[in-house]
Order: structure tokens, then C-alpha cells, then sequence
């Protein structure tokens, strides 16, 4: 597989704060990868550098396999892009605006143009001051996607979407992504990221700390049990990979590593079980492990 | 006691901008009444120029109806109608300020979800214009009184000025609940306030003169104006109290009915519906110079417009001063000097320091359509526009031939105004000579627009501030060096002294100031091409 955006050690500096901190990231053609981290992680830097709109002081990126900053507008041809905070021009129509910004990339698909203001429900006659801010989003979306593109980058691109333009919004990357395109979407909405992404790399000031396909990630965390059963606290306790074990009203909860479920659960059937939940590891369980909680209160770099 | 509240903070909010407008304002007049005892001389001077000005259709509208030949009666005449405007503008952006732009912007909402009647705030605005208004009219009485005018007509002129403040400061609030925009509120105030400038504009220029009581019975569109009625006072003469009379009814009606409109409306909502737009963009709008095109043309129409106006009022300005014989040897000293000409011949001189003030305004048209530029990139749209396959020395060369474009369309347009209105009395020769002074300014202005360009590439965060301080000194050091008797080393640095009036054989200088423009511009657009996107 080709990849389709390569960074590794890339620093970026804003005076003294280092935004971007020898962060790695490596999206592979066809996919959709989740760009996952904090307000303030460098998300929305990586983005920038990688879209030549910042120069890096160090480390390397390609786009395409080309260099942003040199090649940015050869790149751009290919590119569809919907930043974190749209600004609209104010006395522009929303209608005016996609079709400037398509025009500017080759020209909007009309077709597709009008099935995505359909979808979207959006009013293409309204200036671009009187829009709220997820009909703002919603500009932005219909532009990037009037118009195929081989790499689709997406700045937090449901923060003001509602649930029913959310699913809108995932029918468009599954249908972009059907069609061969390389999504990189970045977000701090784990559920979007657990239903679209392939991969996701995760962020922490300014260095990529996790990145791999959605199922490797999972075997680095833990499954819950909440098991009625007569085997004792204490058998199940010493078993080696169970934490956190406790007696919760009459079950025994605890947390178990993904590969010792078969051990735990050997031990479970000898010992006779009569209700058993078990919920699968989330992302969210991984976002907290890097995170914590300092999400709340680490400062915005 | 919420009104107080929200009172003390509108004025708070106020406390810079509120006394840059009236201290302004009152700087205005006293520097015009001022002036006026220099330049107009004794009674006998007095009684002469405002004589000519009668004769002179184009200054009549320009100033107003002269009335009298006191000191007084002249500083009136000299500033009434441009203070009118200022103090009517001053009120117009404070109604819209605390009314609408609040409610656009949401800051209403959080203010009304406390237990705040929907009508304290509007009250509170109209408190702090009655005092702000009051504050101006106290500072004008002083103004006035600073140059020795007699002390009734110094309050009846004041008083009216500030009673024509709070006639727009009802218009103002009025256009805030017709509108769902700060900009369409602000845009409607701002005609009203020139139309009623314009109004008594043509008035005053078709009315009939008295040139024994050096007075003018203006037509009728002066009495549809507010600003009209401020001259019907007849103020250092006749001292008459019923047009204040009149223009306080029009502040009643017009603040009565926007507290009226505002009772019955809802939070957000107007009487005009907000105008939609074009469901798709014209064929035009592909590419950054059609963007900055359909950006920059409303702007440029009131740059061009105005321009061509003063271009228009020119021949009738030049037939007057040729007829008249004022042409003192001082005055045309002064004209020298603004015009860089040595010419002899009043008329030509006239022209030449007509035009190098244009150059000036059309330096400016194109600053402003440079630093555009700015504004787009701060507010994160060039972010979505480099996005796409578009480049960075592209995008600012669009922007800086929309602002070359627009520097020529101001100096074309002046030029030709100015050739009409000579072409009317037969001064062919006056007519080339003003189309060709307009247009040879032009790569001067333009180094204005290349230097800003660089800026832009060079140091975006100071390119506002920067562009407009070089402008302004720039500016300034070529309009008025020569009179404040600066060497001529540090005239020369600006562009618009540099370069010689016509007729000219020394083009070395307006070419040099051209390539000036050009490689500022490349050298900008290099610099963009080298730097971080900075917001």
C-alpha cells in the first residue's frame, strides 16, 4: 500500500512553546485515520504544516510524496479541506462561497453539489454572516465534497454538526472512502473516530503517543466482566492479568487483559456462571489511560 | 436600576471612542474659526469672500448659506454643514454601536436572560446620547467663545448642532429596528446623515442670493433636511429659536418610534427581512481576482464617487477664483506649495493642488484595498483558500491589481469630472490639463500600494497599523511640507512631492516612484511566499 502522508519528528516552534514536538503520523492510501487528542495537542498545527500553511523546524512530512511547503499547490489538486473554525466571507451567499472554493480546485460535480445541499439541509441563499456555526460546518463540508479529491483533511469537522447531520456526514466519508479516497480526520469525538476510522494516531502535546489499526489499540486495553458466579473474590483476584477485582452487589467485577481473557474465563466455567456481562474496550478507556484527568485541566498550548 | 447598570457600561465601553468623536469635533470648529479670523481677514476681507462664495454655487454647496459678516457669522458659515455631518455620524454609529450590533453579535441575549426589561437597554442608549450630545454642545460654546464670536449665536449654532445629533441619534435607532444587520444599520444611518447633507447641498446652491444682507434664501430641498434646518437658525444674525424647535420634533418622532418598533419586536428580528443572496456564485467568481473584485467595487464606488465630485466642483471653483481677483499672493503661496508647481496662473495652480490631493485619496482607495488582504487572512479564509491548488504570490498579486485598478478608476473618474465640468464653461485647455494632473498620479499613489504590499509579506501583524502610519506621514510630509517649511530632503521622501506637476520634461521622478511600486510588490509577494500563515 502506498502511503499517502508520511511526518516523522516533525517540530514546530511558536516562539518559546513547541507545538509540535517530533510528532509521527503515517497515513496509508485508502484509509480513513482518526487524528485523535486534546484541544491544544497540535492537531490542528500538524494540519497546517502539512498543508504547507506553516513551515516545520524539524523532521520531515510529505504529502502525495511531495513536499508541503515547496509543493503546495501542485499537492492541492488532490486535496479537499474543511478547517476547525470556518470563517465565511459575510456578504457572500453560502452558494457563492462553495462554488468559489470548488472553482478554485476545478469546478464543483453540479449533481453532487445539489444532492450534498439537499442532505445537508442547507440554505444556500443566506449570507455567510447571518449562517450559525454548524451551518457554517456545513459550507465547508458541501465544498470539500462537491468536488472528488484523492486526500480528504477534516478538522474537527462535526463540533457543531447535530446527530441527524452527523450520520449525513458519515454516509459522505464512507461513500469518499468506497471510492478509493485517503480520509485523515482529526477530532476529539471518540465514537466518530471508533465508527469511521481505520487507524487512529493519538496526540499528546505536540507527539504522536499511540498510533495502529482500532483492533491492535483495543488489545492494549482491558475488558470489563460483571459476573454472578460461585467461584470466590479471591480465586479470581490471584489470577494473573485481572485488576481492579471487587464484589459489586452479589457480582464480581473486574478488569482483565486481552490476553488473558481465556485463562479468566477457564476459571469462570469451572466454577459455574449465571449471568455474565462483559463490555469490550473502548477508545475512550485508551484516550483516558494517555489523558486521564489532565484533559480538563492541561493548559491550550 | 438595570438601566443605570447597563448605562454605566455602554458609556464604559464608550470611554475612549465617545471623546475621540467630541473632542474631534470641537478641535473642528475651533480650528476653523481659527483659521477663519487669519485667512478671512477684517470685516472688510470678511465681507468680500463670503461675496464671491454667494456668487459661487459650488461653495455654497460645499459650506451652506452664508449669513452675515461677522466673525461669527463667517466661522458659521465655514464649518456649520461638515460639523452637522460629523456630530450626525458620531451619533449614527453610537445608536448602531448599542443596538443592533449588540443584538447581532448575541450580547443582548445574555443580557436580557437577567431580569432586565427588553426596553432598558435602548433607554440607556438614549441616555448616553442625550449626554454625550449635551457634552458636545457645552465643548462647542467654548470653541466658539475661544475665537471672540458673539456669545447668542455661539449657543444657538451649538445647541442646534447638538439637537441635530440626538434628530440622528432617533434615525439611528430607527435604522437599527429596520435591519438585521449592524452593517445595514450603520449603512442606512450613514446615507440619511450624507443625503441630508446633500439635500441642502442642492438647496443651497439653487437658492437666491442677497448679496446686500450677504444672505441666501435656499430652495427647497434644504428644507426636507435636518441639516437645513440647523441653518434657518440664522445664527450671529437673526437668532432664531424655532428650527432648533423643529429638529427637536424630528428627534421626538424618530426616538419615539423606535421605542415604539422596539416594544412590539422580537430579540433578532426587523421590520426589513434580511436579503438573501445568489443560490450559485456568477462566472466571475472563480478565482481571487474575482473575489477581490466583488469585495473591493461597493468600497470603490464611494472612493471614485467622492473623488469625482470634488473633480466636478473644480472648473466652477477655478471660474470663481479667476472672476473674482482674490488670487492674494498668499493664497497663492499656499496653492504653490500643495500643487509642487511654480505655475503662475491662479486656475493652473488650483488645479495642480486639486489633484495632488486626489492622488492622495486614490493612495489611500488603495491601501485600503491592499490590507483586504489582512483581513482575510486573520479572519482564516486565505487558510481556506491556499488550501486549494492556488498559490500564495498569485493570491497577492490579485489583491494588488485590484488595488491598482482601483487607484486608477479614482484618478480616471476625478480626472474626467473635472475635464466635464471645465468642457461646460469652454476651458478646453483646463480640461486636459485636469484629466492629465489626475492620471500622472498615479505611480505615486501606486508606490503607496506596493509598499503596503510588502508590509503584507514582511511583517503581517504590524501591516495595518504600519500601512496606514505611512500613509498618513507620507502623506502629510508631501501635502504639507512645504508650508510648515520642512527641508526639502524630507518633502522629497514622499512620493506625492517627488513627482512634478504638469507640464513636466523631468519624468525621471514619476518613473523611478513607479518601478518603486512594482518591485515593493514582488518583493511582497516573495515574502509571502517565505513566511508562516499568521492570524
Amino acid at each position: 500500500m502506498t502511503t499517502v502522508i508520511q511526518a516523522s519528528g516533525l517540530v514546530k516552534k511558536f516562539g518559546r512553546t513547541r507545538a509540535l514536538d517530533g510528532l509521527d503520523l503515517s497515513v496509508a492510501e485508502g484509509e480513513v485515520h482518526g487524528f485523535l487528542g486534546p484541544n491544544g495537542a497540535g492537531k490542528s498545527t500538524t494540519i497546517r504544516v502539512l498543508l504547507g500553511m506553516l513551515r516545520g523546524n524539524g523532521g520531515t512530512a510529505t504529502v502525495f510524496g511531495r513536499e508541503p511547503w515547496r509543493d503546495a499547490v501542485s499537492i492541492h489538486r488532490d486535496v479537499a479541506y474543511v478547517p476547525g473554525d470556518v470563517s465565511l466571507w459575510p456578504n457572500l451567499s453560502g452558494g457563492e462561497t462553495i462554488d468559489y472554493l470548488t472553482r478554485l480546485r476545478g469546478g464543483a460535480d453540479p449533481a453532487l453539489r445539489a444532492r450534498l445541499l439537499a442532505d445537508f439541509e442547507l440554505d444556500p441563499k443566506k449570507r455567510g454572516r447571518s449562517y450559525s456555526k454548524g451551518n457554517r460546518q456545513k459550507v465547508a463540508l458541501v465544498a470539500a465534497f462537491a468536488r472528488p479529491a484523492k486526500l480528504y483533511i477534516l478538522d474537527e469537522p462535526t463540533s457543531g454538526l447535530d446527530p441527524v447531520m452527523e450520520s449525513v456526514f458519515r454516509r459522505e466519508i464512507e461513500r469518499v472512502q468506497n471510492d478509493g479516497a485517503t480520509v485523515l480526520l482529526s477530532s476529539h469525538i471518540l465514537s466518530e473516530v471508533e465508527q469511521l476510522c481505520d487507524r487512529v494516531t493519538i496526540v499528546r502535546a505536540g507527539k504522536a503517543v499511540e498510533t495502529g489499526a482500532l483492533d491492535e489499540l483495543r488489545h492494549l486495553t482491558r475488558t470489563s466482566f460483571r459476573v454472578a458466579t460461585s467461584a470466590p473474590l479471591a480465586q479470581v483476584s490471584k489470577l494473573i492479568g485481572v485488576h481492579d477485582s471487587r464484589v459489586e452487589a452479589e457480582h464480581l467485577v473486574f478488569d482483565v487483559d486481552t490476553d488473558a481473557i481465556d485463562r479468566v474465563l477457564a476459571t469462570l466455567t469451572q466454577a459455574g456462571v449465571s449471568s455474565l456481562t462483559v463490555t469490550p474496550p473502548s477508545l475512550e478507556e485508551l484516550f483516558l489511560r494517555h489523558y486521564g484527568d489532565r484533559i480538563e485541566t492541561e493548559p491550550a498550548a | 436600576m438595570n438601566v443605570v447598570r447597563i448605562l454605566v457600561q455602554q458609556a464604559r465601553r464608550d470611554r475612549v471612542t465617545l471623546p475621540i468623536w467630541i473632542l474631534g469635533t470641537v478641535a473642528l470648529l475651533a480650528v476653523a474659526a481659527a483659521s477663519v479670523g487669519q485667512e478671512y481677514g477684517d470685516a472688510a476681507g470678511r465681507s468680500g469672500i463670503l461675496r464671491v462664495a454667494l456668487a459661487t454655487p459650488a461653495l455654497l454647496a460645499l459650506r451652506g448659506i452664508p449669513n452675515g459678516d461677522s466673525l461669527g457669522s463667517a466661522v458659521h458659515f465655514q464649518s456649520f454643514a461638515f460639523l452637522a455631518v460629523t456630530i450626525g455620524l458620531m451619533n449614527i454609529f453610537l445608536a448602531t454601536r448599542h443596538g443592533r450590533a449588540d443584538e447581532e453579535q448575541g450580547r443582548r441575549e445574555l443580557v436580557l436572560a437577567g431580569p432586565v426589561s427588553r426596553m432598558a437597554p435602548p433607554i440607556a442608549t438614549l441616555l448616553l446620547g442625550v449626554v454625550a450630545n449635551a457634552a458636545f454642545v457645552v465643548l462647542a460654546i467654548g470653541g466658539y467663545l475661544s475665537a471672540g464670536v458673539a456669545a447668542s449665536g455661539a449657543v444657538l449654532s451649538s445647541i442646534a448642532l447638538g439637537m441635530i445629533g440626538l434628530a440622528f441619534l432617533g434615525l439611528g435607532m430607527l435604522a437599527g429596528e429596520l435591519t438585521q444587520t449592524s452593517r445595514g444599520a450603520n449603512t442606512i444611518g450613514v446615507v440619511l446623515v450624507l443625503g441630508a447633507y446633500a439635500l441642502r447641498a442642492a438647496g443651497d446652491a439653487l437658492g437666491r442670493p442677497d448679496v446686500t444682507k450677504i444672505t441666501l434664501e435656499p430652495a427647497w430641498p434644504s428644507w426636507v433636511s435636518p441639516i437645513g434646518w440647523g441653518q434657518q437658525t440664522l445664527a450671529f444674525t437673526d437668532n432664531r429659536w424655532w428650527p432648533v424647535g423643529l429638529i427637536a420634533a424630528l428627534a421626538v418622532v424618530a426616538v419615539g418610534a423606535a421605542l415604539l418598533v422596539h416594544s412590539q419586536r422580537e430579540l433578532g428580528a426587523s421590520l426589513l427581512p434580511e436579503r438573501t443572496g445568489r443560490a450559485t456564485a456568477r462566472r466571475s467568481l472563480a478565482s481571487p481576482v474575482g473575489l477581490a473584485w466583488r469585495q473591493q467595487w461597493p468600497t470603490l464606488i464611494a472612493w471614485a464617487g467622492g473623488s469625482a465630485l470634488l473633480g466636478l466642483v473644480l472648473g466652477s471653483l477655478v471660474t470663481a477664483v479667476s472672476n473674482a481677483n482674490i488670487g492674494n499672493a498668499q493664497i497663492q503661496v499656499i496653492l504653490q506649495s500643495l500643487g509642487h508647481t511654480g505655475a503662475s496662473d491662479m486656475g493652473r495652480t488650483l488645479i495642480s493642488a486639486v489633484m495632488v490631493m486626489v492622488g492622495a485619496v486614490a493612495a489611500a482607495a488603495g491601501v485600503q484595498a491592499v490590507l483586504r488582504m489582512r483581513e482575510e487572512e486573520t479572519e482564516g479564509r486565505l487558510e481556506t483558500v491556499l488550501a486549494a491548488p492556488q498559490s500564495r504570490i498569485g493570491w497577492l498579486l490579485s489583491y494588488a491589481l485590484i488595488a491598482t485598478a482601483s487607484v486608477l478608476i479614482v484618478l480616471v473618474a476625478t480626472g474626467l469630472a473635472a475635464a466635464a465640468g471645465f468642457a461646460a464653461v469652454d476651458q478646453g485647455d483646463n480640461a486636459w490639463l485636469s484629466l492629465g494632473s489626475a492620471v500622472v498620479q498615479a505611480p505615486a499613489a501606486l508606490s503607496f500600494v506596493g509598499v503596503t504590499a510588502l508590509l503584507v509579506g514582511l511583517l503581517p501583524r504590524l501591516a495595518v497599523s504600519f500601512g496606514w502610519a505611512v500613509f498618513g506621514i507620507l502623506i502629510g510630509f508631501g501635502l504639507f511640507g512645504g508650508l510648515l517649511n520642512l527641508p526639502k530632503g524630507v518633502e522629497r521622501i514622499s512620493p506625492i512631492a517627488t513627482v512634478p506637476a504638469l507640464p513636466t520634461d523631468d519624468w525621471g521622478p514619476t518613473i523611478i516612484v513607479g518601478v518603486i511600486a512594482v518591485v515593493a510588490t514582488a518583493l511582497g509577494a516573495m515574502a509571502l511566499r517565505r513566511r508562516d500563515l499568521s492570524t
